[in-house]
């Protein structure tokens, strides 16, 4: 995509030129896996489908956690509070009022979006550590409270009884459509920001938010719109991973499991960067499925990898990836281009 | 001098319980430039994030056009035509010269276009050759050039200066220093903090001097002796340089 800049006086004429083969090829490549992941139920089993499904969560989760901490700065440990409460508002939309399960996964979204007000209204005077103790918090309580709510069966938790009047072939159509739309919502979403006449204020708040605020961003609002808007998609995934799932409890849906999956995989791939997260989720991905057997001992090689990227390469394997090639799959740069096809 | 375009009145700042600013009263017109000298922690960059609402203050203690503005989040001082070239310069590092400049654009104040990319690329020229070129690619002088010509796409009325000297070879001050009569001819107030007594005497039509987070001189920068400025500078107990 290229869009001409008008220029007057002695300035030459220059064209921004945005788009890259490499984002390009990343964007048939990325159209060609929609296409596969909604066409899945005519082609892969149901662990395969279940599987995926899983994968394109932690996708998701990570890429909000991303928004949140790498443009925001927001370093939150708590947003299982919204996948959690997005979750448990599609079981009660669905088994308790007898909703259509795959209309109650939009609708439950606005639970997410009403907890986000207030509680960035609590926390948003907190910095740094402050913030991500504060998160967390509030992630305790709305378990705590979900724990002793007997409507949503208290501690026991739910089965998403309502979905065995579909065949597993149907769900599984549905379940991958939502999939792919959350991918469209939660990664193409974020493409979109970063494009958008957003984008570059995003980027200057990443770089330097005091700056950023003495330049004219507003910087508490944009703040504020990334995190509601971080708590609807990670309430999307949410949702969806428990359909997926057809059983929720206070422990699965609330713990802390969710941040640490999200901060390692952002660590991994790269804060602040989209390709970073698709790197690192996979990576967590397979190394799950690889080494999970391993138990305690994966964990601290995780924790190990994690610490050791943190202290020796910030931006992660697509920071280390971009020394070698600059060739982006979600091109966001502006690349000025003279008139004269300099 | 016309009435003050950007003042403060018993300005009192605080880190914590610590005060920092005790009572400053300040002003600048339109298209005048003042300079704030003073030691290292006299003040001076305190008032500036005062003014430019960095720091909470009392609204009546600063006052644009007459209004108080006081405590205003720094977005809203820029889009009331208040600019700040941060001490550090503080760029976005991972932008290149002209993203960094159009953050600006995108963020500036309304109704006043003075400002455009050609026009401070014709200020500072060497800009316009690299402007495709990542921020952080820069030499130290032309960074600074890069906070310069970002402040003034603001558009604003008044550009605060914190430091632009600061770390600078001598060429590389002038330069940018050539540049701050056209920017005041344009009718943009400039408040110059600067540790070089000398360049912000001559690059100034008033000075402010502080000390300990008071005013201890105020006066035409031709009219104050460079006796009165030590005295005020260091104390009126230390001798005279």
């Amino acid at each position: 995509m290229t869009a001409s800049i008008s220029a007057s006086g002695d300035l030459p004429a220059v064209t921004v030129r945005r788009q890259t083969l490499s984002g390009t090829v990343a964007i048939i490549i990325g159209i060609a896996l929609l296409v596969g992941l909604v066409a899945m139920p005519w082609w892969a089993g149901q662990g395969t489908i279940r599987s995926v499904v899983e994968l394109c969560c932690y996708i998701a989760i990570a890429q909000m956690w991303n928004l949140l901490a790498g443009y925001g700065g927001l370093v939150s440990v708590g947003q299982q509070a919204f996948s959690g409460v997005a979750a448990y508002m599609m079981f009660a939309l669905a088994q308790n009022l007898g909703l259509n399960p795959f209309l109650a996964v939009p609708l439950c979204l606005i639970a997410p979006a009403i907890l986000a007000v207030p509680t960035y209204a609590l926390l948003h005077r907190l910095d740094g550590p402050y913030f991500a103790i504060g998160t967390w918090v509030v992630a305790e309580v709305v378990r705590l409270l979900t724990t002793n709510f007997s409507y949503v069966n208290a501690g026991a938790g739910m089965s998403l009884r309502v979905m065995t009047q579909y065949s597993a072939h149907e769900r599984a159509i549905g379940v991958t459509l939502l999939c792919a739309l959350m991918l469209l919502v939660t990664v193409g979403g974020t493409y979109w920001l970063l494009r958008s006449r957003y984008g570059l204020a995003l980027t200057a708040m990443r770089d330097n938010p005091v700056s950023a605020a003495s330049q004219g961003v507003n910087v508490p609002r944009l703040r504020f719109l990334i995190f509601v808007a971080a708590a609807v998609g990670t309430g999307l995934a949410g949702a969806i991973y428990f359909m997926a799932q057809l059983r929720i409890t206070p422990e699965a849906a609330y713990g802390p499991q969710w941040a640490t999956v999200a901060i390692f995989i952002v660590m991994i791939g790269g804060i602040g960067s989209i390709e970073g997260v698709l790197i690192g989720a996979l990576i967590y991905f397979f190394a799950d499925r690889w080494f999970g057997e391993f138990g305690a001992t994966y964990l601290v090689v995780l924790g190990v990898l994690t610490l050791l990227v943190a202290l020796f390469a910030r931006g992660g394997l697509w920071g280390l990836v971009n020394k070698v090639v600059d060739a982006p799959w979600f091109p966001t740069r502006r690349i000025l281009v003279s008139g004269g096809g300099e | 001098m016309s009435a003050p375009l950007l003042s403060t009145h018993g300005l009192q700042a605080f880190y914590g319980d610590f005060q920092a600013l005790f009572g400053i009263d300040f002003e600048v017109a339109a298209g005048e430039v003042v300079a704030l000298i003073g030691a290292n922690g006299a003040g001076k960059s305190t008032l500036l994030n005062a003014i430019m609402g960095a720091i909470r203050v009392a609204p009546d203690m600063v006052r644009l056009d007459g209004a108080p503005t006081g405590g205003a989040a720094p977005h809203v001082m820029v889009a009331k035509g208040v600019g700040i070239v941060p001490e550090g310069r503080r760029l976005f590092t991972g932008m290149s010269v002209e993203d960094n400049l159009r953050v600006a654009i995108d963020h500036s104040a309304g109704g006043n276009d003075a400002w455009t990319l050609e026009r401070v690329y014709a200020l500072f020229p060497i800009l316009k050759d690299k402007r495709r070129d990542l921020v952080q690619s820069l030499s130290g002088g032309q960074q600074q050039m890069v906070a310069v010509a970002r402040a003034l796409l603001n558009q604003p009325r008044v550009l605060l200066c914190d430091e632009i000297s600061l770390g600078l070879a001598p060429k590389v001050i002038n330069e940018i220093y050539a540049a701050i009569p056209s920017i005041s001819d344009a009718g943009t107030a400039i408040v110059l903090v600067e540790q070089d007594v000398g360049l912000a005497k001559k690059a100034s039509d008033r000075l402010y001097c502080m000390l300990e987070g008071k005013v201890t001189l105020t006066g035409k920068s031709a009219d104050v002796s460079r006796e009165d400025i030590s005295a005020a500078y260091f104390g009126a107990g230390h001798a005279v340089a």
